[in-house]
């Protein structure tokens, strides 16, 4: 048995341990993942203002602060009692502002932090065994995903094309959102009542145009010269899951008979980022179904060998603006455009009981008494003792600032694939079933990075229903609250971060002032370690049986380059800014010292 | 070049890392090499203040964000054109850190603790700190651990070899949210690299025994701009190091130029207008002033309304959100309550600096409020040039422009007026 370490992930918010056990074939056997610090957030908002929290809380996390920013207001709409007069324009710019953060945040991910995993040497070495094809494919993966800093061989790599493409549509959606939030990171505009701007009917097209520039992006590099429409309506709109990858399928293998006998791979043949990893990405569809000579197999990781203890889980995002103004806080299924509900491993639906979420400290470097907490009831004491914070030889108890959060006990998988899922999207619903017909894990890691393209097209046709159609320039933003209204109270905030489920629970005391804030965040959920029961979390469970090195340990095992251990955490697009916030209320220390 | 290797006679210094150039440089010897790349080698040797290395603590990756969001500068020109290279930064890298049975292994080009090693050694670099640096429990730093270190010690290394250091963001450069008022802020002890809130002696660099020039790059984050072209003024050698810094930097070691003493957001506030008339907004939504909504801006030092946001198209007053001063360094508590008027809550507490006071005071003069009126007067006469300041504060924009054009002389009066000389001496 071998111990593979990586300490630290690079290429994520935060900081980030992953430590495994291999044995002599090179497979996966045990894995505990850890979140290296603890922060403080949600303790500095106890005895201040509630109001506060919806600028604050957003600082835990520099890539998805409108998320947090809303989940907070949406604490704060019921905390105040006004989440039933919440005017609909208030909750379609909150809309708004989350789905270009969410478009930004799924961009970012897919370019910035996933791709550049594809140029490692390993894929150099092994589509180099596949003649001109793969030499070609090695071509286009370090033109186009080389990162800022990187050298093979003593070579400097310059960026390549669709990673310095992917941050200037980044900043791109970052001006979108500040048109409406001022500025990105960490964005004014959400607030307790609705929103401080509303948009005017300049910021429409202004809006409009961000976006279609963006699309154009999408059209050309990203699908390939498919326009976004012609592809939502092939697959999100399509009849059924069959035709929806029926379409893909069919696209994937015009594209490889021209290019298996041309070798030409490029954009400009067709090969937008999605085909390309659609088809070199999975062993069942490149290699099986389309014969093309090599494939990375990213669907034989990242899947689940229990389903007994994995559930996916959706808080519902994005509020219905035909069901006018104010909302239901616990997020029934029907009312919110990408629905709640929880799926158990075998992909049965159960609606959403927000009184199911709990979280453990069992297995953190918190000290805690109870077993399971529900959120409003949280408790956090961080370890005092520095002897005893030890990711080396501490206890196989305790191994994360990371709690381990659950619905019913079970551990969730959250995020882009979940959503899709809950929602019956019917391409990722469609391809789900065809990996788990021909005995391929399902989820996999293949299936989580599409799920996640896919989420930013579906996304992007309701972000223009919104600014077109809901949206009333001269409609109500915010209703007025006072600070008196917020006495004695509580509140629930769900929501949906990029990377998954995201809540906020908020009380006040008689003076209004905050008693207990906790967030309960998206990474949390993927990435905890084992919960009271001894059941590992989402991302340590995808790890069990995964092979380490590239493509299946096509070229032997290689513990020095772990690849397997990459692909198969990062297709969580894990934040650790997000998922170690946590601090929350504690019996003790109960003085408070202003210290002024 | 009859000496000269073939395998040397194609190289372009310009685009050599100084590892490779020095490489080279002893391959062939010094004279010849002399001889034969004179005015290359000039050029070469800058790379040696060229390289960025960019570490973070205890962050939220805000910062990095908004370093992406550069317009213009975007980041590839800078790397590009302005000479700027980011060696080591845990966002934009390749590599990881793997252990295999406790061991570091494979090679730099994949193992980014190896290659840290590397560069660190290596020494001369700018230092880029983002994030805070977790001092708790009990001084351990054991709060945060990457690759089996804490980044206490991370961040002692890096400091040690730098050239000097930028924090960038209020958790580097102030600690930021990480030390906000909390029953277990004193446990976890999160410090910023020069200063811990508005206390210098707090600083992690003076708690390692550590004398290195700083720049802080305030703001929650920082607009790309003040990152960028702090970096790219000092590596086109416009701002020499330490020499210029003390009439660079505030007290607070932040450059002025986009920090300036004599200047605040409100001066060019989109709502200005409005609160000239004494029209105020008192709930959310609307279009007027913010200052009953608790806006910070007249005492927020900070070129946002003039530079505005992403783009260069926003600001947060525009959006109806008031200033909560994120690049003061009490933040957040020093703005905590954001929602609240300044009159209500009083500004104990706040540390307006001097010639804030006399912005605070001057604008309310106007509206015609008086709380915090007291406080200009009762300071009044107690430092030099304010009574010209105020005088002066409505002509904030013009005073700004002439700043950036002419910032020599323009920092030679700051100098002598505003920064008081216990800033001066730090180490």
């Amino acid at each position: 048995m071998v111990r593979v370490t990586i300490d630290q992930l690079t290429r994520i918010e935060g900081h980030y341990r992953i430590d495994t056990q291999v044995n002599e074939e090179g497979v996966i056997t045990e894995a505990r993942s850890s979140g290296l610090m603890p922060r403080g957030f949600e303790r500095f908002l106890e005895k201040q203002d509630p109001r506060d929290a919806a600028l604050l809380t957003q600082r835990i996390c520099g890539v998805c602060p409108t998320s947090h920013s809303i989940a907070a207001s949406n604490a704060l709409d019921q905390l105040f009692g006004v989440e039933d007069s919440v005017p609909k324009d208030a909750l379609v710019m909150r809309n708004i502002h989350q789905s270009l953060n969410m478009m930004t945040s799924h961009v970012t991910h897919i370019y910035v932090l996933w791709a550049p995993d594809l140029v490692n040497p390993a894929y150099r070495d092994l589509l180099g065994n596949y003649g001109a094809v793969g030499a070609a494919v090695w071509k286009e993966f370090l033109g186009r995903y080389s990162p800022i800093s990187y050298r093979i061989d003593g070579v400097d790599i310059p960026p390549g094309e669709a990673y310095i493409r992917a941050i200037r549509e980044k900043r791109r959606l970052h001006e979108a959102i500040s048109l409406m939030g001022a500025k990105m990171p960490h964005s004014v505009m959400a607030h307790v009542g609705g929103v401080t701007y509303g948009a005017t009917v300049a910021d429409i097209g202004q809006l409009a145009a961000y976006y279609w520039k963006t699309m154009d992006f999408v059209e050309k590099y990203t699908l390939g010269g498919i326009p976004p429409e012609t592809w939502l309506e092939n697959t999100h709109l399509a009849t059924s899951p069959q035709k929806a990858v029926s379409f893909v399928l069919n696209r994937l293998q015009e594209l490889t008979d021209a290019s298996l006998v041309s070798n030409d791979f490029s954009y400009t043949a067709g090969w937008g980022d999605v085909p390309l990893f659609a088809a070199f990405g999975s062993e069942l569809l490149g290699e099986e179904t389309l014969n093309l000579p090599v494939s990375l197999k990213f669907d034989r990781s990242g899947g689940y060998n229990d389903p007994g203890k994995i559930g996916f889980l959706s808080y519902g995002v994005y509020y219905k603006p035909e069901l006018g103004d104010g909302y239901d806080p616990t997020s029934p299924a029907d009312s919110r455009v990408i629905p709640s509900g929880f799926m158990n491993g075998n992909f049965e639906p159960e609606r959403f009981d927000y009184t199911k979420i709990f979280e453990s400290n069992t297995h953190t470097f918190y000290v805690d008494s109870d077993a399971d907490r529900e959120p409003f009831n949280g408790s956090t004491e961080p370890e005092s003792d520095p002897a005893k914070i030890d990711f080396e030889t501490a206890p196989e108890a305790r191994y994360s600032w990371i709690k381990a959060p659950n619905y019913g006990g079970i551990p969730c998988e959250v995020g882009p694939l979940s959503r899709m899922l809950i929602m019956g999207e019917p391409l990722i619903t469609g391809l789900v079933q065809l990996f788990r017909e021909k005995g391929y894990p399902a989820p996999n890691n293949y299936l989580r990075m599409l799920a996640r393209v896919q989420e930013v097209l579906v996304i992007g046709a309701q972000f223009l229903k919104w600014i077109y159609e809901d949206l009333d320039p001269n409609g109500r933003f915010a209703v007025p609250t006072d600070l008196s209204m917020a006495k004695d109270s509580r509140g629930m905030g769900l929501w949906e971060a990029p990377r998954g489920a995201l809540g906020h629970w908020i009380t006040t005391g008689p003076d209004s002032k905050v008693t207990l804030y906790q967030a309960v965040v998206a990474s949390t959920w993927n990435l905890a370690p084992q919960n009271s029961e001894g059941i590992p979390g989402p991302a340590e469970q995808a790890l069990l049986g995964t092979k380490i090195s590239a493509a299946e340990n096509a070229l032997g095992v290689d513990y020095t380059n772990p690849l397997g251990i990459l692909h198969t955490v990062r297709s969580y697009d894990p934040c650790l800014a997000c998922a170690i916030h946590a601090m929350d209320r504690t019996g003790k220390h109960k003085e408070w010292k202003r210290v002024v | 070049m009859g000496d000269i290797p073939e395998r040397f006679k194609h190289l372009d210094f310009m685009r050599m890392d100084r590892r490779t150039f020095l490489k080279a440089v002893g391959a062939l010897g010094a004279s010849v090499f002399l001889q034969n790349y004179r005015s290359e080698i000039v050029k070469a040797l800058e790379f040696a203040e060229n390289r960025i290395v960019w570490i973070q603590g205890g962050e939220c990756t805000g910062c990095s964000e908004s370093l992406l969001n550069g317009g213009e500068p975007d980041i590839v020109q800078a790397m590009q054109r302005l000479n700027l290279k980011i060696t080591y930064h845990e966002l934009l890298m390749e590599q990881q850190g793997v252990f295999v049975d406790g061991i570091l292994v494979n090679t730099s080009e994949l193992n980014s603790e190896l290659y840290f090693e590397e560069v660190i050694e290596e020494g001369g670099y700018i230092l880029v700190a983002e994030g805070a640096i977790a001092n708790g429990p009990d001084g351990s730093g054991r709060y945060c651990v990457l690759g089996g270190k804490t980044y206490k010690e991370i961040f002692r290394k890096a400091a040690e070899n730098a050239a000097f250091i930028v924090a960038v963001g209020q958790c580097a450069a102030f600690s930021g949210v990480n030390a906000a008022d909390s029953d277990i802020r004193d446990l976890l002890d999160f410090r910023g690299v020069a200063f811990t809130l508005e206390d210098e002696t707090k600083g992690i660099l003076r708690e390692l025994g550590i004398d290195k020039p700083v720049i802080n790059i305030a703001g929650c984050p920082p607009h790309a701009d003040w990152m960028l072209l702090t970096l790219a003024a000092v590596v086109l050698g416009k701002i020499k190091i330490p020499e210029d810094l003390p009439g660079v930097l505030d007290k607070w070691k932040r450059p002025k130029i986009f920090f300036p003493p004599d200047h605040t957001i409100h001066e060019n506030c989109p709502r200005r207008g409005y609160y000239d008339r004494g029209e105020f907004d008192t709930t959310v939504s609307g279009e007027k002033c913010l200052w009953k909504l608790g806006c910070k801006a007249p005492y927020t030092h900070a070129d946002c309304a003039i530079r505005r946001w992403n783009g260069y198209h926003s600001l947060c007053p525009q959006s109806g959100s008031p200033c909560i001063s994120c690049v003061s360094a009490g933040f957040p508590d020093s703005s905590r309550p954001f929602f609240q008027e300044i009159e209500d809550v009083g500004i104990v507490g706040t540390n307006l600096d001097s010639i804030a006071k006399v912005a605070v005071g001057g604008a309310l003069l106007a509206a015609g409020a008086h709380a915090i009126k007291r406080f200009s007067e009762k300071d009044a006469g107690k430092e030099g040039g304010e009574g010209k300041e105020d005088e002066n504060g409505e002509e904030g924009n013009e005073k700004i422009g002439k700043e950036t054009e002419e910032s020599g002389e323009n920092e030679g009066r700051n100098e002598k007026t505003e920064t008081a000389p216990e800033g001066k001496k730090e180490g």
